[in-house]
């Protein structure tokens, strides 16, 4: 064998290795982080509210989410389950999701005309402006 | 199920379209010019549908699109049926070590299929920015009844970027709209779709540059990439990007300028790096291969167009890119500490492009000893080489200058970057060395005194 086949064999066994090793790292790796920011569930869980609210609308948004990235997370994957609908950080809109993390006093937010529509339960309030049809 | 054929079409609509038109027939080996143009073919088809429906939708009425696909796709049947490709001679190299490595590369496509197929299982809808940014903006633009331009609505959050291109998400919605289901398959096929299209022209390329055995080498070292093969299943729009840079630089260096432009022109319309890339691309082929540049610029111009005037007319958003860096601008630019954590980060990063003690180098510096470089091939490696330094130098720029938190950003997007650049590098390593048989052909002087030993 000379110095060209041994390098080309080389480099193929390498590539060999490294494509084994990924494997068995890319395997663990999902096996210990499926849908970590469980955006999958939230079709589910918001899908009774995506019925009630037209498909034109640009909803408002409360949540009583800290800021960073779990609230970024929770509003972001409730804009992509909600498309077409839009959703505003903002409780002035027609229509208002309440997207919560706990269970609470969820009355508390339906002030300056915004009256608490529906619970469906799981965090997924929805809030509607009073006065419109 | 039946996005998965309109993934299918839209592929089919690309390689017919390559197959007549691109010249590849005149490539040797023959696989590797069948590689190159199913390649090409796929990600331009792909490209081109994404476009076809963007125009379509624009236009509200997204059977436009299908009947345009419709007019290329028997075009082109009817090009490809009246040009078959011709018979001629393979380029002749040791069978046994050929096939062994085809052998490898389709084994190695098995393992790394098998892993991506556990992220397609784990994580449907992708990671991140997949649904937060491509996948969302897909939504809208699958969603008819004028929803379209909400995909790049100021008031999508800043998180799902309104002003980037739209080509992934378009291309994404035209499966959606056509076969009338938003699944997670579509952009699952895509993506594989750009990764099978980026080994297969990277591959193929490399075979008609510099040899079979070497073609074989780059695509095996591609699909031993740890990196790259973790952004594969991730459904961002940095795979689709590497494979449209790639498949410009490639099909340039096989003077094929033309198609080279038009998948220049596709990376500009798919992120915001395109452009730069558009803009390298342009300059380094102005400057190397100066008439062919202008052919390049023919190809890149219509999606470059389509791209530039998508940006002109979008309101300057206070979240995008330009809209926070440019206040203090220019201090950035002058630190000198940043050029330091930016260097740090790039150093980082290119190490963490391994998995365990592998790092994707290893295989390219064995074939390097085994092969050397060669001179008069080194005009090839400097234009591609050229262009990925000049990318890699301007993405170290738009760190510099960038009015985001550096460490976040540093973070958060230098690995993908690299990722992007990943495949030129290895196509400037391979297209500089000697091609095998020549370096294994032995002096006749010498092959007499060992047979004389015998």
């Amino acid at each position: 064998m000379n110095r060209t086949t041994a390098g080309l064999s080389a480099a193929a066994v390498l590539c060999l290795c490294g494509a084994v090793l990924f494997y068995n790292e890319e395997t663990t790796y999902e096996r210990q982080n499926a849908d970590p920011y469980m955006v999958a569930a939230q079709a589910e869980r918001l899908a009774p509210l995506a019925a009630a609210v037209p498909r034109d609308a640009v909803l408002g948004y409360i949540t009583d989410a800290p800021g960073g990235p779990a609230d970024t997370a929770m509003f972001t994957a409730a804009e992509y389950t909600l498309a077409p609908r839009m959703i505003e950080r903002s409780a002035n809109h027609e229509w208002v999701l309440g997207n919560f993390t706990r269970p609470g006093d969820f009355f508390a937010y339906a002030k300056d005309g915004l009256m608490l529509q529906h619970d469906f339960g799981n965090g997924v309030v929805l809030y509607r402006r009073a006065g419109k049809p | 199920m039946t996005e998965l054929f309109w993934v299918v079409w839209a592929i089919v609509l690309g390689v017919t379209l390559s197959f007549s038109l691109g010249g590849f027939a005149a490539l040797r080996p023959r696989w590797g010019g069948i590689l190159v143009a199913s390649g090409a073919g796929a990600a331009g088809g792909i490209g081109l549908s994404a476009l076809f429906y963007f125009i379509g939708v624009l236009r509200g009425s997204a059977t436009l699109a299908i009947a345009m696909e419709m007019t290329a796709i028997f075009g082109g049947a009817f090009l490809a049926w009246k040009r078959r490709w011709p018979r001629t001679a393979e380029v002749s190299e040791s069978r046994g070590l050929k096939l062994t490595f085809a052998a490898a590369v389709a084994l190695l496509l098995v393992i790394v299929t098998l892993a991506f197929a556990a992220a397609w299982q784990s994580n449907p809808q992708g990671n991140w920015d997949a649904w937060a940014i491509w996948n969302m903006r897909a939504r809208y633009l699958a969603a008819g009844d004028g929803f379209a331009a909400r995909a790049w609505s100021p008031v999508l959050g800043a998180a799902s970027h309104p002003e980037y291109p739209l080509l992934l998400s378009s291309f994404i919605a035209s499966c959606w709209a056509f076969s009338h289901s938003v699944s997670e398959l579509a952009p699952i096929a895509t993506g594989y779709a750009f990764f099978l299209a980026l080994i297969a022209m990277v591959t193929g390329g490399v075979a008609a540059l510099r040899g079979p055995i070497m073609g074989l080498a780059a695509g095996l070292v591609l699909l031993a990439s740890p990196a790259l093969l973790r952004e594969a299943p991730a459904q961002y729009a940095d795979v689709p990007l590497a494979c449209y840079m790639a498949g410009a630089v490639l099909l340039a260096m096989l003077d094929r300028p033309v198609f080279a432009g038009i998948l220049a022109g596709f990376a500009a319309w798919t992120k915001d790096e395109g452009l730069l890339f558009l803009a390298i691309f342009l300059v380094v082929s102005a400057v190397i291969k100066r008439r062919a540049a202008i052919l390049a610029l023919a190809g890149a111009l219509p999606v470059a167009l389509v791209a530039v005037a998508f940006k002109l007319s979008l309101p300057k958003l206070a979240t995008s890119f330009t809209g926070v860096s440019g206040g203090g601008l220019a201090s950035r630019a002058a630190d000198f500490s940043r050029a330091g954590i930016i260097l740090a980060a790039f150093g980082r990063e290119i190490a963490a492009m391994s998995t365990s003690w592998y790092h994707p180098v290893l295989p390219l510096i064995a074939l390097g000893v085994a092969c050397g470089l060669e001179r008069e091939r080194l005009r090839a490696a400097v234009y591609s080489g050229s262009v990925a330094l000049l990318l890699l130098l301007g993405y170290f720029g738009a760190f510099l200058v960038t009015g985001y938190d550096l460490k976040w950003q540093l973070d958060t997007a230098l690995g993908r970057l690299l990722v992007q650049v990943w495949p030129l590098i290895v196509i400037t390593a391979v297209a500089a060395m000697r091609a095998p048989k020549l370096a294994a052909a032995p002096a006749p002087k010498a092959q007499k005194k060992i047979s004389g030993r015998r």
